[in-house]
């Protein structure tokens, strides 16, 4: 009767251990990018981070030749209106991550062609869909209601660093009729 | 209160366990989908959207806020070409020719995945930045002691090397473990 218990004890353990295990691995996605979220800023705004440096603890392995600008979402309000010029002769990119880490966007300087970027980020369900889809407007549908949109910008010249950087910085994000706001715009 | 207390030690030992599981699969844990190409190993899932939720985690731990393989191919490191782990108070010589891509750089992160502290901010070489040889290949020096061209700093303690290849050439996306990348030789120790 002691060892039937005992057994009843160990396997109730087990079953706990592999609830814990399944569920802290289905959620650690999403900590972790609440985590890199809450680390950057204020939601729906455009952060411009300084050039990479041994002092830079925002996301791990940074890189030390490209400029970070990230805009992170809450869609609960609306849709997200996204603008940029491309920095010419260098590589730029857009990316979109949803709360789960995965990359559901992204477009580089040679596929935008030249186009600043005006991107509209719906939520993931309902929202208002766009009208007509302007010239040169992408619509994007995000998969989850809190996410990140980061830009890259590589510093393809030191002697053109200060040029990079400006264009980079013009880069804003905001809740469609919601002022635009970024934060060490033009620093 | 002897079952209350039974219950408690059975939720305390199976979360405890639980959670060191996640840790050794995860997060200690090598990602699936891996390849080597020399001593620089990447990983075909990195960026990729959907999954199974063990390499979602994986992907999150391992390369949060990476684009996928035709966009940038990250390679990695933490040993030589000989298998040895990298030390920072060793002199390594990193030579070969420019890998078939748009742009490229090789930067050293300290054990903590962060940039090496140096004075100099000597943290990368870069297809913009090195110096070539006559011959167009290239050859960078990673040490403690300043190198008069195309030099990472180093402190004395283990580092990682990561090579990131932004709009690799279709051949590097397609077969990233065939790719013709920089080797990484130790010239001396201390």
């Amino acid at each position: 009767m002691k060892t039937l218990e005992w057994i009843g004890w160990i396997v109730l353990t087990l079953v706990i251990a592999f609830a814990v295990h399944v569920a802290s691995v289905r959620y650690l996605p999403n900590a972790i990018m609440h985590i890199a979220m809450n680390k950057m800023g204020t939601a729906n705004q455009m952060h411009h981070a300084k050039r990479p440096d041994e002092t830079s603890r925002g996301v791990v392995r940074p890189s030390p030749d490209l400029l970070y600008s990230a805009c992170p979402f809450d869609l609960s309000k609306g849709t997200l209106e996204v603008q940029a010029p491309v920095p010419p002769n260098t590589y730029w990119s857009v990316s979109a991550f949803d709360s789960e880490t995965n990359n559901f966007f992204a477009l580089n300087d040679k596929q935008i062609g030249g186009q600043p970027l005006e991107l509209l980020l719906l939520p993931p369900h309902g929202g208002q869909e766009p009208a007509m889809h302007i010239a040169g407007q992408l619509v994007v549908r995000a998969p989850t209601q809190h996410g990140l949109v980061l830009f890259r910008t590589l510093i393809n010249d030191e002697k053109n660093f200060a040029k990079i950087d400006a264009v980079r910085r013009q880069a804003t994000c905001a809740l469609s009729g919601a002022p635009r706001k970024g934060t060490s715009r033009g620093g | 209160m002897k079952v209350f207390s039974k219950v408690l030690a059975a939720l305390v030992i199976g979360t405890v366990l639980g959670l060191c599981l996640t840790w050794f699969a995860v997060v200690r844990g090598s990602m699936p989908g891996g390849v080597s190409d020399g001593p620089w190993k990447t990983n075909l899932l990195i960026g990729n959207t959907g999954g199974d939720m063990a390499t979602r985690a994986s992907v999150a731990v391992h390369g949060l806020l990476a684009l996928n393989r035709s966009e940038t191919v990250y390679y990695t490191t933490g040993t030589d070409s000989a298998g040895n782990k990298l030390d920072g108070a060793c002199t390594y010589r990193i030579a070969g020719r420019d890998p078939a891509t748009r742009w490229w750089s090789i930067t050293a992160y300290a054990a903590d995945d962060y940039l090496i502290p140096n004075p100099a901010h000597r943290y990368s070489v870069s297809k913009t930045s090195v110096v070539h040889e006559a011959d167009g290949t290239f050859i960078a020096t990673v040490s403690p002691k300043p190198a008069p061209q195309n030099w990472i700093a180093t402190v004395g303690a283990r580092y990682s090397l990561t090579l990131r290849l932004y709009n690799p050439d279709p051949a590097v996306v397609r077969d990233p473990a065939h790719a013709t990348l920089p080797s990484i030789v130790k010239e001396r120790c201390p």
